[in-house]
C-alpha cells in the first residue's frame, strides 16, 4: 500500500463519516462501517484507476457495504430512535431549536427508503453529479434522477413546517 | 413549455440541466409566481439536508478509523504482533497468576471503578488524584469502545467476510495464516469445551497499541460470538474488570505491559468461567 493511497483515504475519513451517518443514521454503526469500508478498500487498492476520482470509489465501497450488512442482518430501529423520530414531527415547540431542527431532517433522510437514501446523499450532500452518482450506486443516470426526486419531494412534504419556512425566508432575503 | 416536473426543476436547482432546458425552466418560474416560490422551498430544503451532517466534518475522527486507513491492521501491526506473541510467554511467567484471581478481582472492580483506586495513593495530591483519575477512566473508556467496535465489525461481516481475518481457522480449531507463517508463539485458547469454536485472528491497533483479537463462535446463543483480544499496554495492571457497552459484556484486565478483554453477550457469569479457562490454557502451554 502506497503512502499516497493511505493519506488519500484519511483525508477522505470526514466525509466517509458523514456519508456513513446519513446512511445507518447511528454515530457508532457509521464509523463501524467506514472501518470495514477502509480495510476492503485497502485490499483493493489496486483496482482503484488512478485519474478517477477517489471520493467516488470510497463512497462506492461504502454503500457496497452498507448494502451487504443490510442483506446480513435485519436493519433493527430502537424504540427510543422511533420515539425520537415521531416526537420530532409532533412538538412544534422543538422546532425552536436549530439543532433540533436539523436532527428532525436527520430522522426525515432516515425514514427514506434505502435507495432514495443513498441518492439524497451522493447528490445533495457529497455534492457529486447525477453521473458519478450513478456511477457509486451501479444504476443509470435517469434512475438516480427519479429517486432523487421521490426524495426530494417526501423532505419537502415532512419539512413544510416552520424549519423550512425559516430557511425559505432566508433563500427569499438572499 | 409545459409546467416543468419535479424531476426537472430538481436537476435544475443541481445544475444538471442543459443550456435550452435550463432556459425553458427560467423563463416558466419568471411567468409563475407559485412555481417559483415553490422552487425556492426547494432549494431551501436542499439546504437544510446539506446542514443536517454539517456537524460530522467538524468531529475528530476516532482513532481506529485512522489507523484502519493507515493499513496499520496489516503488515504494520502483523509486524509488531509477531514481536509481542514472542514475549507473550515471558510476560506471562511461570505464576498461575490468574487463579483465584476473579472474586477478589471482581470486589476491587466494583470499589475503584475502571482502575481509579491505582492513583489514589496517599502521597499525591488530591486535586492531582482527580485529573489522573478523570483521565484513567477517560482512556479506559476509548480503549472498550475501541473493542466493543472491532466485535460488532466482525459480527456484522458475518460469516461470509473472512477477508478480515489475518489468521484463518483450519477444520480442527488451529490456525492457518493466510499470508506468509503463523506467529511461532500464537498460542490459542482452546474453549471447545465451552462449545465455541475459533474462526480465526485479526491484528488490529487499539489505542495506538497492536493487538490481537482471537474471534469464535457457537451454536448457543447465550454464549457467543466472542472475541478475546490481547493488546499492548502502558498502563499500570488491572484487576479482572466488568464493563458493557450497549448489548456487549466486557471483562477486561491488565497484566504486566498487555490489557486484555473478553467481550460478548454471554452472561457476566459466562464470562467470569471462560476467563479462568483461558488463565489455566495460557498458563500451561
Amino acid at each position: 500500500m502506497s503512502a499516497s493511497f493511505s493519506d488519500q483515504l484519511v483525508a477522505v475519513l470526514p466525509r466517509l463519516r458523514r456519508f456513513a451517518r446519513g446512511l445507518t443514521g447511528s454515530a457508532v454503526d457509521a464509523d463501524d462501517l467506514v472501518q470495514a469500508a477502509c480495510e476492503r478498500a485497502l485490499a483493493r487498492a489496486h483496482q482503484f484507476e488512478a485519474g478517477t476520482r477517489f471520493d467516488s470509489w470510497m463512497f462506492r465501497i461504502v454503500q457496497t457495504v452498507w448494502i451487504d450488512q443490510l442483506r446480513a442482518r435485519e436493519t433493527r430501529r430502537t424504540e427510543s430512535e422511533d420515539e425520537a423520530l415521531n416526537a420530532g414531527t409532533d412538538e412544534p415547540v422543538r422546532r425552536v431549536e436549530a439543532r433540533l431542527a436539523l436532527r428532525e431532517v436527520q430522522a426525515a433522510i432516515g425514514a427514506l427508503p434505502a435507495e432514495q437514501r443513498l441518492a439524497l446523499l451522493l447528490v445533495t450532500v457529497e455534492g457529486l453529479s447525477y453521473k458519478e452518482a450513478a456511477e457509486v450506486a451501479e444504476v443509470p443516470v435517469g434512475t438516480i434522477m427519479s429517486r432523487l426526486a421521490r426524495a426530494r419531494m417526501a423532505l419537502l412534504a415532512k419539512l413544510s413546517g416552520d424549519a423550512l419556512r425559516g430557511s425559505t425566508e432566508d433563500a427569499t432575503a438572499e | 413549455m409545459q409546467q416543468p416536473s419535479d424531476e426537472v426543476l430538481i436537476a435544475y436547482l443541481d445544475g444538471e440541466l442543459g443550456e435550452r432546458e435550463t432556459a425553458e425552466v427560467m423563463q416558466a418560474l419568471v411567468r409563475d409566481e407559485r412555481l417559483h416560490a415553490y422552487t425556492q422551498r426547494l432549494n431551501a430544503s436542499a439546504r437544510l439536508i446539506r446542514a443536517a451532517y454539517d456537524d460530522v466534518l467538524r468531529e475528530a475522527v476516532p482513532d481506529r478509523l485512522i489507523a484502519a486507513a493507515r493499513g496499520e491492521r496489516g503488515l504494520t501491526a502483523l509486524r509488531r504482533g509477531l514481536a509481542r506473541l514472542a514475549r507473550w510467554r515471558a510476560v506471562l511467567g511461570e505464576r498461575p497468576w490468574w487463579i483465584g484471581v476473579p472474586v477478589a478481582a471482581s470486589l476491587l472492580g466494583l470499589i475503584v471503578g475502571g482502575g481509579v483506586g491505582y492513583f489514589a495513593g496517599t502521597e499525591r495530591s488530591a486535586s492531582l488524584t482527580a485529573q489522573q483519575d478523570l483521565v484513567t477512566a477517560s482512556t479506559s473508556a476509548n480503549w472498550l469502545d475501541s473493542v466493543a467496535g472491532y466485535h460488532k465489525l466482525l459480527i456484522k461481516a458475518g460469516s461470509n467476510d473472512r477477508a478480515l481475518m489475518d489468521v484463518a481457522a483450519d477444520a480442527n480449531g488451529g490456525a492457518v495464516p493466510k499470508a506468509g507463517q503463523l506467529p511461532p508463539d500464537l498460542r490459542l485458547p482452546n474453549l471447545k469445551p465451552w462449545s465455541l469454536q475459533f474462526q480465526g485472528a485479526r491484528f488490529l491497533v487499539v489505542n495506538g497499541q497492536p493487538a490481537t483479537q482471537l474471534f469464535y463462535t457457537t451454536d448457543n446463543k447465550s454464549l457467543g460470538p466472542l472475541t478475546f483480544v490481547e493488546a499492548v499496554s502502558t498502563k499500570p495492571d488491572l484487576a479482572p474488570t466488568f464493563d458493557r457497552r450497549d448489548d456487549l459484556n466486557i471483562l477486561y484486565w491488565r497484566h504486566h505491559g498487555h490489557a486484555y478483554a473478553l467481550v460478548g453477550t454471554a452472561d457476566i457469569g459466562y464470562l467470569w468461567n471462560i476467563y479462568n479457562d483461558i488463565a489455566w490454557q495460557l498458563d500451561a502451554i
